[in-house]
């Protein structure tokens, strides 16, 4: 007779409070659900305000992503002033939201994720006690290095935006910073001495001999090709993650969108991928195929929410926010709503981003055993190989121009703006009506309200549920594999939470 | 003797947290090793699941473990009518967490403004609350007579976020047994008892009155912009941020983060005025006496200023 239990199972090491529960039926997680148990309510903060109270509000939102809530919020309301950025500013704004998402993408890989290499369960891996020297908490050697190297990506931002976190230096018509050629060639240093990092920690090589990696045969090759290939922190990833099978778990649907992000200036060397106007295409992926991205397609589901949910589910312009603390008994189980894209859940973050983009080799793990663990964290650790050129080169760029930064705009009293970007954990947006020249609603749809959300009416589970079930558990009093499936989705549940329609 | 540290997140961000890691000389790691602290539990670090927060909360509630230092971060969430169920762990209010760790603790600090006076989401339908202060009130979530077990009210490090170097400095502090002398909202002296716009750089252009009304310019932001660099307390141009900068220095006005009235109820970006004069000026200032000061400052304003010839 098979036994079914469920497991109560409230996680640590991600940002903000995520409590899943699993059903485990003869060792298998039969069913899962994961919930956001923190309510903050932004939107009676919001609603009522002034116009750019939003810049100084929401980047409070989230501590580990307050440029990218800056950002969003600055899109919305170029849009809504219809005003046009000189080029400086888009490449100051570019600049910033890529150092933050490079920052994020170490402290999450090397402080929250790889910390479970170092979980007991995994005494018998023949890497364990690398691991353990790597990514214990406040003394692994790469840890200890990660604190001290990120910090740099955040000075970055403080130089163009006096503080990281939560800064408004964005506002309507630009940034509101004039860095001196000094101040742009300081971050241009930063850059450098972190990719140098980048280079000889985390690849084990040049940035250039690492984007010749189209395939997972060539993967093989590369982590063979160099003694610094296999013992830096990607190729230590890679064979660690081979023996624990980390390609065999955390699949979930297969389907994946991109907000888009990155406008490129008027003129600029960086090369536009295909038509679009953004280094990172926007686009959604579903069933092996790619389509074009419209954002009227979004609409967020309350029905497994504490939310009123009388009015269904509805695109952020139309949303509201009505919170419901039912209990547990009317099946709804979570503070976070269930954002879908043409009624569809998707999975959003860096692996969407170059699932949308046609990376070779991330295509070749998707298209031969789908999306898993081991792609998704792959993803992460090596987003940082297109980032760093590009960055590098506005800087630049910036250093040459003499033109401004910010572009003043006409008053306007009434009308709607959103602001679309790809924020370190995936799409995020930002939808306002201003109304009188007041707010009359702010919506917020996060990257994580994506990845972790609820089931919605049609009973599609969250990405992150959906992923978890099938799992096979070795141990139900420590289930790793939910640990690794989980952070594979790096969640920030203080966004989430906070943030359902603001 | 190590000092045993326990670091509980609320209603927040998690943005003091990761102020905490901009620390860089000493960062993090070494200001735990320097100070023999010993981290019992934090939510972004520990390795250690929820479930041992279980074991750990019930070791220093029954007095098996001492608590030295317990750091809250975030507001403390009542609502919705009280109840707390906005913020849960284990099926459990947070608040109730919070409260029976303090009720062991020596030191109590409250990281941040939310933690300090309920900042975000004071005052509105999440109930939020600082731990001992309510916006301006005594009295918050743990009530005005409370004392720690070293006969300290909470420690109030404000900010949003705090500084690093004021946690870490308060931390230090707190190791080495020296006293911290905390103001009316008990802040301490050390980091509270300046303006936050002491070492801005435009400050040769708030003293001549040359003030901008539009973005993107090198001057001061006091008269039209809502900077409260003058108006509140606050060391961000003396330690300045990630050792680099501050919002004041690259053109963003201040929004006054570190008070307990934060967020303001009025637009940012404007500064409430009559006859072109802040209706709110720096404390101790006879309202006449400044008008006569900022009109001579104008006129004396060197050209170089008028037409922002610096270099900042």
């Amino acid at each position: 007779m098979t036994q079914k239990k469920i497991h109560f199972y409230p996680l640590n090491r991600v940002e903000g409070d995520l409590e899943v529960r699993i059903q485990v039926e003869d060792n298998v997680v039969s069913d899962a659900w994961s919930a956001g148990i923190m309510y903050r309510g932004f939107e009676n903060l919001l609603i009522g305000r002034a116009v750019l109270d939003g810049l100084v509000l929401t980047p409070r939102i989230c501590g580990i992503c307050s440029t990218s809530h800056l950002k969003a919020a600055a899109k919305a309301l170029d849009m809504f002033y219809n005003v046009k950025l000189p080029n400086n500013a888009i490449r100051i704004r570019n600049v910033t939201l890529m150092a933050e998402k490079i920052q994020n993408d170490f402290r999450h890989a090397f402080m929250l994720f790889m910390v479970d290499f170092t979980n007991p369960v995994y005494r018998r891996h023949s890497l364990f006690d690398e691991a353990v020297r790597r990514y214990q908490p406040l003394s692994g050697e790469t840890t200890v290095q990660t604190i001290a190297e990120t910090q740099k990506m955040l000075e970055i931002i403080a130089i163009l935006g006096g503080q990281w976190p939560h800064s408004s230096f964005m506002v309507p018509g630009g940034v509101v910073c004039v860095p001196s050629s000094n101040d742009l060639t300081q971050c241009l240093f930063l850059m450098r001495n972190f990719r140098k990092w980048y280079e000889h920690r985390v690849l084990g090589c040049k940035i250039e001999r690492w984007a010749d990696v189209k395939s997972a045969a060539g993967l093989d090759d590369w982590l063979h090709e160099a003694e610094s290939h296999a013992q830096s922190d990607l190729g230590f990833y890679i064979r660690f993650a081979q023996e624990a099978g980390l390609k065999e778990i955390g699949k979930s649907y297969g389907n994946f969108i991109s907000f888009g992000s990155l406008d490129l200036p008027d003129d600029t060397k960086v090369k536009r991928p295909g038509k679009s106007s953004q280094f990172i295409s926007p686009g959604f992926y579903h069933n092996l195929k790619l389509a074009t991205f419209d954002q009227n397609k979004i609409t967020e589901d309350v029905s497994h929410a504490w939310f009123d949910d009388s009015n269904g589910g509805r695109h952020p312009f139309d949303g509201d926010t009505r919170p419901y603390a039912t209990g547990k008994e009317s099946g709804k189980y979570s503070w976070a709503k269930a954002p879908r894209y043409d009624q569809r859940p998707a999975e959003t973050g860096p692996l969407a981003e170059m699932v949308v983009a046609s990376d070779p080799l991330i295509m070749d793990f998707i298209k031969n055993g789908g999306p898993s663990v081991f792609v998704r964290q792959l993803a992460r650790l090596i987003r940082s190989a297109h980032l760093i050129p590009v960055v590098e080169q506005w800087l630049e760029e910036t250093v040459g121009c003499n033109e401004d930064f910010y572009q003043d705009h006409r008053k306007k009293e009434n009308g709607e703006g959103y602001g679309l970007l790809e924020a370190p954990r995936g799409a995020l947006g930002h939808w306002v009506k201003i109304k009188d020249a007041k707010i009359q609603k702010y919506q917020i749809i996060t990257p994580t309200a994506w990845n972790a959300s609820p089931r919605d009416a049609s009973g599609f589970r969250g990405p992150c549920e959906e992923a978890i079930v099938g799992t096979e558990i070795k141990d139900p009093d420590n289930p790793v594999e939910v640990d690794h499936i989980i952070r594979s989705f790096d969640p920030c549940l203080v966004c989430t939470v906070h943030s359902v329609n603001i | 003797m190590s000092l045993k540290l326990l670091w509980i997140q609320c209603g927040g961000c998690g943005g003091d947290t990761w102020s905490f890691f901009n620390a860089a000389s000493p960062n993090v790691i070494e200001l735990f090793n320097f100070f023999e602290i010993e981290l019992l539990w934090h939510p972004t670090i520990s390795m250690n699941s929820q479930n041992s927060l279980v074991s750990i909360t019930e070791a220093v509630t029954s007095g098996a473990c001492e608590l030295d230092v317990l750091c809250i971060e975030g507001s403390i969430l009542r609502g919705p009518g009280g109840t707390g169920r906005y913020d849960e762990i284990h099926g459990k209010p947070k608040k109730d967490l919070v409260a029976s760790l303090a009720s062991r603790a020596r030191h109590v600090l409250a990281i941040g403004t939310c933690a300090s006076y309920g900042g975000i989401g004071a005052n509105t339908e999440i109930e939020a609350t600082g731990l001992q202060f309510l916006k301006e009130e005594k009295g918050g979530f743990l009530g005005e007579a409370f004392k720690s077990g070293s006969e300290q009210p909470v420690i109030n490090l404000p900010g949003c976020p705090c500084h690093c170097d004021v946690i870490a400095g308060a931390l230090a502090a707190i190791v080495s047994g020296a006293q911290l002398k905390l103001d009316k909202y008990n802040t301490p002296e050390e980091w509270y008892g300046m303006m936050v716009h002491q070492g801005c750089t435009r400050n040769e252009y708030h003293e001549y009155r040359v003030e901008e009304r539009k973005f993107g310019e090198k001057g001061c932001m006091f008269f039209h912009l809502g900077c409260h660099g003058p108006l509140v307390r606050g060391p961000c141009n003396k330690v300045l941020w990630n050792d680099r900068s501050s919002k004041t220095r690259v053109g963003v006005p201040c929004f006054g983060c570190t008070r307990p009235d934060f967020p303001q109820q009025y637009p940012f970006f404007q500064t409430r005025n009559i006859e072109g004069i802040p209706i709110e000026l720096p404390e101790g200032i006879s309202r006449a006496h400044y008008m006569a000061y900022k009109g001579m400052a104008a006129a004396a304003a060197p050209k170089r200023l008028k037409t922002r010839k610096t270099g900042i």
